[in-house]
């Protein structure tokens, strides 16, 4: 069965506004992959998250030299790619290095103070993730601290700590991983590394 | 349900527009989000901004609740619920407890919201410093440099004139240390029901096209001097003529002919709650 444009994409929205909301929480999109039976040039939640969030109205760049997917987002959700500095959604894939990603994080758009709502939001896909983990988060959504692992290097947050330290200018993460689990890390949550024992 | 209309009355483009300006008004809390604000057919003004984020949010298995002013039977209420459910098909109820999404024009229900709950908030006046600067150009600018002396000295003119801050309602509160924010016009007795939430606010002002939210455990503080602090109404000595019920937000009723006030619960589902436990204690009592 063909995945749902309304229903499905529906379930999809307020699994990750339910992660957004509550940073570090794992939402399942499991039952929403069921229907996406095509063979995806990516993990398919991170082909999800674009079929709800994007369309014609808004702009995507992938890292990674990527013709077959920057065509099939383009063709499934209407969206135009666009350079880095542009976009309003990147994508991260598991293969991009660390290098490009930093490299990338400098470059993209983190809006500005009188419309801070203009800056990128990212679904980045990486390997498995728990809510237990290296990572110590808090902020606006988490009551005391949540704990999180996503895989990506200590590299990778030094970059984000520098792109949201003028706040209310930043970016938004959304994770999305091969057990079909999405995570959020908003502009407002600081993260912090912790050691593993 | 209407076969003709398109699930949840929206096409698909104008939920995404909206789903995209409430992720960034999460993420971003108390700043208000711009967004497109589709015709309705409602007139702006009348909770537009509520209901278009009802509809963005909507799926087959949520169960809603709208509230007018703390009443599920008011005329807003009962057309936004019609509107919703003949073009969604899905189940509404009044008992706060029972619903998944509850769309509200001016108060926080009594019974406290759960984490798998989401409120949505109608706002007429989304901008908290429009009383002192009339120019949105401006406003945002103050926004974005954290001047909120505007805001300031206008309560502390009120208190100069009334000798305490006489905001009846929509009294402004700063969001996670950064953003005033107006909370819509609920009564100062709602505003602390907004610090530290666990369910998610999520606020639509429809004519003045802004998404913006609370997201749980946020900070949320009501302006307030030191030597002034904020204040709740106080409803102290007072019980609801109906239900007995006490602490809970009063409307006052005066009788025409006798000129005799009551008071009653402004939540008619939260009323109507302890009427019907009440009644089920007497029958157990005698019967049982």
């Amino acid at each position: 069965m063909a995945i749902d444009q309304i229903h499905d994409l529906q379930q999809v929205y307020r699994k990750i506004l339910h992660s957004m909301s509550r940073p570090g929480t794992l939402s399942s999109l499991e039952k929403e992959a069921k229907e996406l039976d095509y063979e995806q040039p990516c993990k398919k939640a991170t082909m999800l998250c674009a079929m709800t969030l994007l369309d014609a109205e808004v702009t995507f760049h992938i890292l990674a030299e990527n013709g077959r997917l920057i065509e099939r987002i383009s063709e499934y959700t209407s969206a135009k790619y666009a350079p880095i500095e542009e976009a309003d959604f990147i994508i991260i894939l598991e293969s991009d290095s660390k290098q490009a990603v930093s490299q990338a994080m400098q470059l993209c758009k983190i809006g500005n103070l009188i419309d801070p709502q203009l800056s990128s939001t990212w679904i980045i896909e990486s390997n498995r993730h728990t809510e237990t983990g290296n990572l110590m988060l808090s902020g606006p959504g988490i009551e005391h601290h949540a704990h999180l692992q996503t895989g990506m290097p200590d590299v990778f947050w030094q970059s984000r700590r520098s792109r949201i330290k003028e706040y209310p200018m930043g970016i938004d993460l959304i994770f999305v991983d091969d057990n079909l689990n999405v995570a959020c890390i908003p502009r407002t949550t600081s993260v912090t590394e912790t050691e593993v024992e | 349900m209407k076969a003709n209309t398109h699930f949840a009355f929206f096409d698909e483009g104008s939920k995404k527009e909206i789903r995209r300006a409430t992720l960034k008004a999460v993420a971003i809390p108390g700043y208000q989000v711009p967004f497109a604000s589709r015709e309705m057919p409602i007139a702006r003004g009348w909770g537009t901004g509520g209901l278009q984020l009802t509809l963005s949010l909507i799926g087959k298995q949520d169960v809603l609740k709208v509230i007018d002013q703390g009443a599920d039977e008011s005329v807003n209420a009962v057309s936004i619920k019609k509107l919703v459910q003949k073009t969604t098909g899905i189940k509404v109820t009044e008992q706060t407890e029972k619903a998944d999404l509850i769309q509200s024009r001016h108060r926080i229900p009594e019974v406290p919201l759960t984490k798998d709950q989401i409120l949505v908030l109608q706002v007429p006046m989304p901008e908290p410093l429009r009383a002192v600067e009339a120019r949105e150009y401006m406003t945002k600018r103050m926004h974005s440099e954290d001047d909120y002396s505007g805001v300031w000295l206008m309560l502390f003119e009120q208190i100069m004139k009334y000798g305490k801050t006489a905001t009846a309602a929509d009294h402004p509160v700063y969001v996670n240390g950064r953003y005033v924010m107006a909370p819509s016009p609920i009564p100062r007795f709602d505003n602390p029901k907004m610090h530290q939430s666990e369910a998610l606010i999520l606020l639509g002002a429809g004519r003045e096209k802004k998404i913006y939210a609370v997201p749980p455990h946020t900070d949320v503080a009501s302006l307030a001097f030191e030597d002034y602090p904020f204040q709740k109404e106080s409803f102290e000595g007072i019980h609801c003529h109906l239900c007995g019920a006490e602490g809970v937000f009063m409307d006052e009723l005066v009788d025409q002919e006798t000129g005799k006030t009551t008071h009653q619960c402004n939540d008619t589902s939260f009323c109507m709650e302890q009427l019907n436990k009440q009644q089920k204690a007497e029958v157990a009592s005698v019967y049982g």
